[in-house]
């Protein structure tokens, strides 16, 4: 095994205790969310907070919440592909697979909403085309597949580079290549196209799944405040920037804690590239809430100022200032585009966007009073949405934590000056 | 084919809520009970909503029978991902149990709130009281008033079994029939000569949200 390979494959070969620990303290939070969601089922939805008029809670929230963190892949691959900016290929790979594990996350928090998940069959049989879940199911569906050939094409080479460098588990690359053996020139450039058709494709794509996420709550008129033409948009720009705040923050976790080959200067480009997003997202709330108070609709208003000062206000002003401002000014100076400004701030963001997506769905339906009488509605969390909710997080973080090991996250490099040599195995051992 | 639809006069209307029991009594609703009746785990498939206006001493009270409105452009028909909520010829928005998956999607996209979803498995008081000839819903699915669709079925059968046409009044809704005030009407909004149609063309008549364009099929005659 040459030098080179050893700088990549490091992670796979290394496994410390940490490791083992943080996988059994993961695999306890999803046990515990397994008994959780049985409870869901056996006693109904009831034993969430959800209720009349809080039809949808915190599930859809984190539904909205993880489709928009999936958006990380796409930007990545449009970065090296469309723009040709080759020094983001080494993120290419972590971002993609991001991009799947939260798109599966998506689904599953989809899943525990249902009333009747023993019928989820009943999406592909007795599917309607004219209602925009169906929408979401084709494209969801449509984004994954090409998610997984993008990861697949993307990684087929250096799978086959690993099992000649760790022929102990030849089989299971083998197996992760479904077969492929072929790492000549001519393969691997074929590869390269096959990634750049795929890179274009999935642009639009990418538009098409948040947007059409968004319509599912902004084209019905009977919810003012999700009834907007600037939700599908909106959906878009807070995508972009959780995502790409998602892929920075794993970068930063990736080479604190598994000790990636990825270089500075890609943290200092993602750093720039999310502050650069960030004032865009709050252009877009900006325009949104200024036509909600000037025009003065009382339906939309009394949500606005539920969100401003009424029982929202910390969820609002977490997002405008720790979520949106707090991490604008950190990234604005280029020297805190360090792995822990970049870290603090990338995960400030995210906590944000999500923030905004419990604004999005919650103070529209509790407000139930925008056209008839009814009662205001209180929706309090229960133990079994925490449960759930954490259980789902623990299994993403599980799914990444695996992938780790199974596959190196930075491509394969070939020609690494060699000042760029990290120390071999036998030496850090050594020392 | 009748053109299912119902007028609702609040000038008789005492705001008694005997329809919402009816309701309830007559469609099989499960009972959440105290403690899920405080978390907002009710079903009433006709709700009387009481409007409050000014403040004391100057207040008014109004109140609002509300059931499904049955809309010609229902909002809930177009979002349902299986087409377990349906537009009938005969006016009806009915709710197929079999389907509905339970994602409550046509709950948000009412703009009325009459829709129900089965939180846990339902509760009756009495089994021996239940309705043979009303279906009872599982947990996890949505559900919503009928426009007693059961007794439409039966008017028609009984009269075809006496040879002759649907009649207007043959169809007696259950809060219509207990309605202290007389205050709910039900018929065919197509014949001219029914009575729903011709209370339908009052001054007084007015429908929920019509600027929403879903084209209710209860019309609510104004207090004077």
């Amino acid at each position: 095994m040459n030098h080179l390979e050893e700088k990549y494959l490091q992670p796979l070969m290394h496994t410390g205790s940490k490791y083992y620990l943080t996988v059994v303290v993961l695999g306890l939070i999803i046990t515990w969310a397994l008994y959780a969601y049985f409870y869901q089922l056996i006693y109904g939805l009831g034993v969430t907070g959800m209720n009349t008029p809080t039809y949808w809670g915190f599930y859809i929230v984190n539904f909205i919440f993880f489709i928009g963190l999936s958006a990380g892949g796409v930007i990545v691959a449009s970065l090296v592909h469309a723009f040709n900016i080759q020094k983001f290929k080494s993120v290419a790979r972590i971002a993609e697979l991001l991009a799947i594990s939260c798109l599966v996350l998506a689904t599953i928090f989809i899943t525990l909403d249902l009333g009747r998940p023993d019928r989820i069959w009943h999406l592909l049989v007795y599917g309607r085309l004219g209602s925009p879940l169906i929408w979401d199911v084709i494209v969801i569906t449509t984004y994954l597949l090409v998610s997984l050939a993008y990861g697949y094409f993307g990684t087929r080479a250096d799978l086959v580079k690993c099992m000649g460098a760790i022929p102990q588990k030849r089989r299971l690359y083998w197996f992760l290549a479904l077969g492929y053996t072929n790492t000549s020139e001519k393969a691997l450039r074929g590869d390269r196209k096959i990634l750049r058709g795929l890179a274009i494709i999935a642009l639009p794509l990418a538009v098409a799944l948040h947007s059409v996420t968004a319509w599912i709550m902004g084209l019905l008129k009977a919810r003012p405040g999700w009834h907007s033409a600037l939700l599908g948009p909106l959906f878009v720009v807070s995508a972009t920037v959780s995502g790409l705040a998602l892929v920075s923050l794993v970068v930063v976790l990736g080479r604190k804690l598994l000790k990636l080959a990825i270089k500075d200067e890609i943290v200092k480009a993602l750093g720039s590239l999310l502050f650069f997003t960030i004032p865009i997202l709050g252009y877009f709330l900006f325009a949104e809430l200024l036509t909600v108070t000037f025009a003065g609709e009382p339906a939309a208003l009394g949500i606005f100022q539920e969100m401003v000062y009424g029982h929202f206000a910390f969820v609002f002003w977490f997002n405008l200032i720790l979520g949106l401002l707090v991490p604008f000014v950190i990234l604005a100076f280029p020297r805190a585009r360090t792995d822990f400004g970049v870290g603090i701030a990338s995960l400030l963001v995210v906590l944000g966007v999500l923030a905004e997506r419990w604004n999005i769905t919650i103070p529209s339906q509790l407000h139930a009073d925008h056209f008839l009488p009814y009662p205001h509605g209180v929706y309090n969390l229960t133990w079994v949405e925490y449960s759930l909710v954490a259980g789902v997080y623990a299994l993403g973080v599980l799914f990444f934590a695996i992938c780790a090991k199974l596959f190196p996250l930075v491509e394969i490099e070939e020609g690494t000056p060699p000042e760029e040599r990290v120390p071999s195995l036998a030496e850090v051992k050594k020392s | 084919m009748a053109r299912w639809g119902m007028v609702i006069d609040l000038d008789r209307c005492t705001a008694c809520q005997a329809c919402t029991v009816a309701c309830v009594a007559e469609n099989n609703q499960p009972v959440a009970g105290p403690q899920e009746s405080q978390k907002g785990r009710n079903i009433f498939w006709n709700q009387v909503l009481a409007i409050v206006e000014g403040e004391y001493p100057l207040v008014k009270a109004r109140f609002l029978p509300r059931p499904c409105m049955h809309c010609d452009e229902p909002p809930c028909v177009q979002v349902c991902p299986v087409g377990a909520t349906y537009k009938r010829d005969d006016g009806l928005v009915a709710q197929n149990n079999d389907l509905c998956i339970g994602c409550r999607y046509c709950m948000v996209a009412c703009p009325y709130g009459v829709r129900y979803f089965n939180w846990k498995q339902p509760e009756y008081p009495t089994i021996e009281n239940l309705n043979p000839d009303v279906p009872l819903r599982p947990k996890g699915v949505v559900e919503k008033c009928t426009f007693c669709v059961h007794r439409i079925e039966a008017a028609k059968v009984k009269a075809q079994a006496e040879g002759r046409e649907l009649r207007d009044g043959d169809v007696k809704t259950a809060c219509q029939q207990t309605c202290t005030g007389g205050a709910i009407y039900f018929g065919d909004l197509e014949d001219p000569n029914s009575q729903v149609a011709k209370l339908a063309k009052e001054q007084r008549a007015f429908r929920l949200l019509e600027e929403l364009g879903t084209k209710p099929r209860v019309i609510y005659l104004g207090e004077g």
